[in-house]
């Protein structure tokens, strides 16, 4: 996905970058244990937070498993829990429309690989829909109100954002405790806004140069594919006001085995982010490949 | 009820000085400032009654007949929230004294609809407008409705607080070292005001950094 949300590693204790590692390796060998292995390839940071944030209950074991990416030394795992399982089919569902996106808006030898990445995850994806249907109608209604807006070239960020907030918004919708459901759904919107919106201010200048739609370039007079010292103040500010609604109902989030983490994630992760984006610094492919290899 | 002690998150054998600690960095996280306008006040406020509570508890067992009784919030919903866009009924016509109790009941779309009825858009219609965009969560359009209230009508303090409000990124609880979405100026900022509003205070024989954190 985009992979802004996710600790400050260096922040972590290690014994909380352990269990991280343990949550996302559980969460790719969940991936090939319901989908095959190919869906492991859709592992991401922001799913790993998820399946940390919908755990309810404390004291899941890790265990060591080997894996393709560590075949000689094993790495611990969190073993199958419902939480992780969740994660794992809301990650096929999204990744898979996300395919199907790059599939229709790329050209050429690129086109063709995407379309087959697509048939080739079209099982996973329908087992996976079939699991998580309200999630699956969320992420289909809201990417198509989202290609409606791109092609209007709407000037609005609330709006373009509000349907990856609706996105993530709907994680929630299968929590049966009512006042739990308000407090993540609250938290959820304002993370899927928060990612959507640094992920436009990240594309800026590719989108100026290529031409393509960016929000931001409606909303503010980006001419050069740089906001204004002041545009930048307006939008950060926004942001802010998103990230102390997500803060807010965080603090009313119990606690689970992974707060510490989940906590570092939302007060030094997403803002971390924020400054690379914002900085120029931050580069998703070469980052994340890094991120890769440590983990 | 709870334990108080197992609310507050500290051991019966904890000391005076640790409980109110605890306490005060309850009350700090879910402090009605932290959650003005906010959708999940009530839950917010349920949580600062229950700290409250448990402080009362405590401290009334260990110093039976001792002067620590009026330490507390009053049960959270009772205090006043000091910034930032709020609904007063101050000044309003009747129709828009009705747009902002469905406002302040969470009826948002009721609300959109009565405002895009009305043909003459004045700055409260621009304020009550950037307020229903503020409770859906749509920051941007709410601080440009805002704007647009306060540059027709510069005299109105309710107005230019919200954009006031708005432009420092708001108020939010936040633990020690951790980072903001605003690249440092707005912490800078909001320690300065902070700072020169405790000198006026404690010049006039008050003291406001510790009146924020807690009484």
């Amino acid at each position: 996905m985009y992979g802004y949300v996710r600790p400050a590693k260096g922040e972590l204790k290690v014994r909380e970058y352990e269990l991280f590692r343990g949550v996302y390796c559980g969460l790719c060998h969940e991936l090939a244990r319901r989908y095959g292995f190919l869906s492991r390839f859709l592992v991401n940071y922001d799913f790993t937070f998820l399946a940390m944030l919908l755990a309810d209950g404390t004291g899941k074991q890790t265990c060591p498993r080997r894996c393709p990416v560590h075949p000689l030394r094993p790495v611990r795992c969190l073993g199958s829990c419902s939480s992780l399982s969740t994660a794992a089919d809301m990650t096929v569902v999204l990744g898979w429309w996300k395919i199907a996106d790059s599939a229709a808006d790329t050209a050429g030898a690129k086109a063709l690989a995407w379309k087959l990445a697509k048939f080739a995850l079209r099982r996973a994806y329908q087992k996976a829909a079939a699991r998580q249907s309200a999630f699956a109608h969320s992420v289909e209604d809201n990417l198509a109100r989202l290609h409606r807006l791109e092609a209007e070239r709407c000037p609005s960020v609330d709006e373009t954002a509000d349907t990856f907030a609706l996105i993530l918004r709907s994680v929630a919708e299968g929590e049966p405790d009512r006042d739990r459901r308000r407090v993540l759904e609250e938290l959820l919107y304002h993370l899927g806004r928060i990612v959507y919106i640094l992920d436009a201010a990240d594309d800026l200048a590719e989108d100026t140069r290529s031409g393509a739609y960016n929000p931001l370039r409606y909303r503010f007079d980006a001419g050069e594919g740089k906001l204004s010292a002041e545009d930048e103040h307006t939008l950060r500010a926004g942001l802010q006001l998103s990230h102390n609604a997500l803060a807010g109902a965080f603090a009313l989030l119990g606690e689970n085995d992974y707060s510490g983490i989940l906590s570092n994630t939302v007060y030094l992760g997403l803002p971390a982010a924020a400054q690379a984006v914002f900085a120029g610094t931050w580069n998703k492919p070469a980052t994340l490949q890094r991120e890769r290899r440590d983990l | 009820m709870n334990d108080p002690y197992s609310v507050l998150g500290v051991s019966p054998q904890a000391t005076d000085e640790e409980v109110k600690r605890a306490y005060r960095d309850l009350a700090r996280k879910y402090h009605p400032d932290n959650y003005h306008d906010n959708p999940l006040a009530d839950l917010a406020s349920e949580k600062m009654k229950e700290i409250n509570e448990a402080y009362d508890t405590i401290t009334k067992s260990r110093e039976q007949g001792g002067g620590y009784s009026s330490y507390g919030y009053g049960g959270g919903a009772a205090y006043q929230t000091q910034s930032g866009p709020r609904q007063s009924t101050a000044g309003s016509n009747a129709q828009y004294v009705q747009i902002r109790n469905l406002i302040n009941a969470n009826n948002l779309s009721q609300a959109a609809a009565m405002l895009n009825a009305i043909p003459t858009h004045d700055a409260e219609w621009y304020y009550l407008m950037g307020s229903v965009y503020w409770r859906k969560g749509w920051m941007d359009q709410a601080g440009q409705f805002f704007r647009t209230a306060a540059t027709m009508e510069p005299g109105n303090i309710e107005y230019r607080n919200a954009v006031q409000y708005m432009n420092q990124g708001g108020q939010a609880y936040r633990p020690a070292g951790a980072g903001d979405m605003m690249g440092g100026d707005m912490a800078c900022n909001m320690c300065q005001n902070l700072i020169c509003a405790d000198c006026c205070c404690e010049m006039m024989g008050g003291n406001l950094i510790p009146c924020l954190g807690c009484r």
